[in-house]
C-alpha cells in the first residue's frame, strides 16, 4: 500500500552539490619528550591545537520520487551517516543545498532510551512523541508497538534493566509503526536478536513499501539487495556510483576489495 | 503540525517526563523539591538573622526573594551545562531539536522552583506579609528569570561541547558568585569601594526584581529593575542564539 500523503509525482527529496566540511581538532603526544621536541622545532604551535578541515561529502547532488528506495553504501567513513543526518537536517551543509517535501523520519540508533529510569512503555510514548509529532492517536500506535515487541511484563520496567537487545526490540517496534514520505534507516536491522530480527524485518519492510522515498544504509548486500530498487555509493565523500542495484552492489565490493 | 506546535509538544512531554524520573528512585520522592531550599532557608535564616544579627527588617521575606531565585539560578545552570554532551546520543539518533531536551530541563526546573518558593512563601507571607501589588506583579520577575537562566544555560551548554572544563567553571563561579552577589545581605551593605562588583555582576541584576516586588514594592524601583533584567536576558538569549547558529555543525559532531 503506498503511502498517500503526498499525491502529486514531484521529488520528495533533492540534494544540489551538497557539501560539508567540519574543522577537526587532532590530539598531540603528551610525553614531556615530543612536548621539548615541538618546542624547540615550533615555540608557537605549543600554544595551538593543530586544526584540519575535513571535507565529509562533496558536491553530492541526488533527486529522489515517491517509490525510490535508495541503498547508500561506502566504506566506513565515507559519509554516508554524514549525509543522511544533513538531509534528516541535523547537519546544515556548508554549500550546497537540501530541499525535502512531506513528512520525513529518521533513525541513525535502534538502542535508545530518553530516560533510564523511566519504564520501557513511558520511553516508548515519549520516542513516539519525537518520531510521529502529526500522528494524532500517539497511545494506540504506542499500545501496538509494546504488543508487537514481545516485551510483555517487561514494558514497564525500568529501561536501565534493560538489555541491549531489549533496547532494540522497543526502538524497532516504535520506529517501524507508521510509513512517510521520506524514511531514512541507518543500520536499522542490527542489534535485536535473530528470532525477533525476522519478525521485525517484515514489519519495517512493511513501512518501508508503505513510505514515499526510503534511504537505506547498509553494508549488507544481502539487505540491499531485499529493500532497495536503486544504490548509491559513496567514496570519500563523493558520489562514486548511483544506479541499478547489482552494479551498485558490484561497485561497492570491488571499491571494497581495492581498499583492502 | 507546524513545527512551533511540534516544538512545544516534545517539550512538555519531556518536561513530564524529566519531572517523573527525577525522583522515581527516592523514597521521599517530591519533597526533596522543597527539602534542600527549606533546609537552606532555615539555616540561612537562623544564621544571618541570630548568629550574625545583620539587622535588616523583616529579615525572613528578604530572605526568600534572593535566596530561592539564587537556588533556582545555581541548580538550572549547574544541570544545564552538561545537558548537551549528556544527551550526545539521543541527539545523534534521531532528528529533534537539541533545544528541547534544554527548555525541557529548564521548566522541569523552573516547576520545582514554584513549588518550593510557593510552599516557603504562604509562612513567611502570613508571617510579615509585603505589597499585595507587589505579590500580583510578582509573574514578570520570575518570567524575566527564566528567560535569562535559559539563555545562559543555553550558552553554557554549547560552550561545554567544546570546552569540557565549562561545568567545573560554571560549579566553581556559582559558589563564590553566592557569596558576592547580594543574596543573603542587601546591596548596600556592600562598601562603596566594592560597589562595582555588585555593578558587573549580572546576577544580582537578575535577583532585584524578585527582591523589589516581594521585599520592597516601589514601582519606579520595580520597573527600573525589571527593564535591566529583561536587557541582560536578552543579551544572554541573543549571545547564546548567535553562538548556536555559529557553531551548530560542530555541536552535533562534537557532543
Amino acid at each position: 500500500m503506498p503511502y498517500t500523503l503526498m499525491s502529486d509525482a514531484g521529488p520528495v527529496l533533492v540534494l544540489d552539490k551538497v557539501n560539508l566540511t567540519f574543522k577537526t581538532d587532532y590530539y598531540r603526544s603528551g610525553s614531556f619528550r615530543d612536548s621539548f621536541t615541538r618546542l624547540v622545532k615550533d615555540p608557537l604551535s605549543v600554544l595551538s591545537t593543530p586544526r584540519d578541515r575535513l571535507h565529509v561529502t562533496r558536491n553530492v547532488s541526488l533527486s529522489a520520487k515517491i517509490g525510490e528506495r535508495i541503498g547508500i553504501m561506502g566504506l566506513n567513513g565515507s559519509g554516508k551517516t554524514t549525509l543522511c543526518r544533513c538531509i534528516a537536517g541535523m547537519y546544515l551543509p556548508t554549500t550546497g543545498s537540501v530541499e525535502r517535501r512531506g513528512i520525513m523520519r529518521a533513525i541513525f540508533d535502534t538502542s535508545i532510551g530518553i530516560h533510564a529510569e523511566l519504564t520501557g512503555r513511558e520511553n516508548a510514548r515519549l520516542l513516539a512523541e519525537f518520531m510521529y509529532p502529526e500522528v494524532e492517536d500517539k497511545h494506540s500506535l504506542v499500545e501496538d508497538a509494546l504488543t508487537f515487541s514481545g516485551l510483555g511484563r517487561f514494558v514497564d520496567v525500568p529501561y536501565r534493566n534493560y538489555s541491549n537487545g531489549m533496547q532494540a526490540r522497543l526502538c524497532l517496534s516504535i520506529i517501524s509503526a507508521c510509513p512517510c514520505d521520506l524514511l531514512i534507516l541507518d543500520e536499522v536491522f542490527d542489534g535485536a536478536d535473530s528470532h525477533f530480527r525476522e519478525k521485525v524485518t517484515a514489519r519495517i519492510l512493511n513501512v518501508i513499501r508503505g513510505s514515499g522515498v526510503v534511504l537505506f544504509v547498509s553494508h549488507s548486500p544481502e539487505q540491499v539487495r531485499l529493500v532497495c530498487n536503486r544504490v548509491l555509493v559513496l567514496d570519500k565523500g563523493e558520489k562514486a556510483f548511483d544506479g541499478p542495484v547489482e552494479e551498485g552492489i558490484a561497485f561497492y565490493e570491488r571499491l571494497a576489495t581495492t581498499q583492502e | 503540525m507546524t513545527s512551533r506546535r511540534v516544538f512545544v509538544a516534545q517539550v512538555r512531554a519531556t518536561t513530564a517526563a524529566n519531572l517523573k524520573s527525577r525522583y522515581r528512585q527516592t523514597i521521599a520522592g517530591f519533597l526533596w523539591v522543597v527539602f534542600n531550599p527549606l533546609v537552606m532557608y532555615g539555616v540561612q535564616s537562623l544564621v544571618f538573622k541570630h548568629f550574625l544579627r545583620l539587622g535588616v527588617p523583616n529579615y525572613g521575606l528578604f530572605l526568600l526573594s534572593g535566596l530561592l531565585p539564587w537556588i533556582f539560578i545555581s541548580q538550572t545552570l549547574e544541570m544545564c551545562t552538561s545537558l548537551l554532551v549528556v544527551s550526545g546520543k539521543l541527539i545523534k539518533s534521531f532528528p529533534v531539536n537539541p533545544l528541547v531536551y534544554l527548555v525541557a530541563q529548564v521548566a522541569d526546573n523552573t516547576i520545582n522552583f514554584l513549588a518550593a518558593f510557593t510552599i516557603v512563601l504562604i509562612p513567611v507571607w502570613s508571617h510579615s506579609p509585603g505589597s499585595a501589588i507587589g505579590l500580583l506583579v510578582l509573574p514578570l520577575p520570575l518570567l524575566v528569570l527564566t528567560a535569562a537562566v535559559f539563555g545562559l544555560a543555553w550558552l553554557l551548554a554549547t560552550l561545554q561541547v567544546f570546552f569540557r572544563d565549562t561545568r567545573y567553571i560554571v560549579s566553581f563561579a556559582l559558589s563564590i558568585a553566592f557569596f558576592i552577589t547580594p543574596v543573603f545581605y542587601p546591596v548596600d551593605m556592600v562598601p562603596e569601594k566594592y560597589g562595582w562588583i555588585t555593578i558587573i555582576n549580572p546576577l544580582r541584576w537578575l535577583l532585584e526584581p524578585f527582591r523589589c516586588s516581594l521585599y520592597a514594592f516601589e514601582p519606579a524601583a520595580f520597573i527600573r529593575s525589571l527593564a535591566i533584567a529583561a536587557a541582560i536576558a536578552a543579551i544572554f538569549i541573543g549571545l547564546a542564539a548567535f553562538f548556536w547558529r555559529a557553531s551548530r555543525n560542530a555541536v552535533y559532531l562534537n557532543v
